[in-house]
């Protein structure tokens, strides 16, 4: 086990910009909120993790579902969805 | 007709004896103008201590962690956020040692072209 390098705090915050960015990538407002909620709350719930084989599983974990994030959020993108009342319409409010 | 095209290419033999040239134009925002934006957005990343009931004063010198009370996963999101308000890339190396307002303001002054 000692082969793998254990990731470094720069990486993991790293890994965590980049689910961040790419859950601001949703098209959904509900999808968006989500994916940003929980990537902090896996995030944080790590956070204390001592142990490098578990943080060294995790982080390999997370860099899988990046790529599942990165994937979906492109997909998102192909589809239009109606916005929601929560979500600003700023169009509107200017013309009206 | 093919004169314009001389002309080119006598330039551009110029500009490469002189070296490499910027085509771009610099960022011309104002110390002051990049500070009350990233003041802005500060303000409106809701995790912050100012964002609460009672609100504490963001300076200049407010330093992320301290006065702020945002963890490194906080200080991520806000850089995020930064980002996006400035349209400009903050590398992982130098996002990891930005703690405060005034570092932000000027490594966005001195080091992008921000919008």
């Amino acid at each position: 086990m000692s082969s793998v390098p254990v990731p470094t705090r720069r990486q993991v915050l790293a890994l965590y910009k980049q689910f961040i960015k790419n859950s601001n990538q949703f098209n959904n407002y509900n999808f968006r909120q989500y994916f940003l909620r929980k990537s902090r709350s896996t995030f944080k719930e790590s956070a204390d993790l001592k142990d490098t084989v578990q943080v060294t599983n995790m982080f390999n974990e997370a860099k899988k579902e990046l790529g599942i994030l990165k994937r979906q959020a492109v997909i998102s993108q192909m589809y239009t969805f109606d916005k929601t009342v929560v979500e600003p319409t700023l169009k509107l409010n200017h013309t009206q | 007709m093919f004169r314009s095209l001389l002309r080119a290419n006598v330039a551009r033999s110029a500009m490469i004896s002189q070296g490499p040239v910027r085509f771009y134009s610099p960022s011309n925002l104002s110390k002051t103008a990049i500070s009350s934006r990233v003041i802005d957005v500060i303000k409106s990343f809701n995790k912050t201590d100012a964002s609460s009931s009672n609100p504490t004063e963001i300076t200049m010198e407010s330093s992320f962690k301290k006065d702020l009370g945002l963890d490194s996963l906080d200080t991520v999101e806000l850089i995020v956020a930064m980002e996006e308000e400035f349209s400009i890339e903050i590398p992982d190396k130098v996002a990891d040692e930005l703690t405060s307002v005034a570092q932000t303001v000027d490594y966005i002054k001195d080091h992008t072209d921000a919008s």
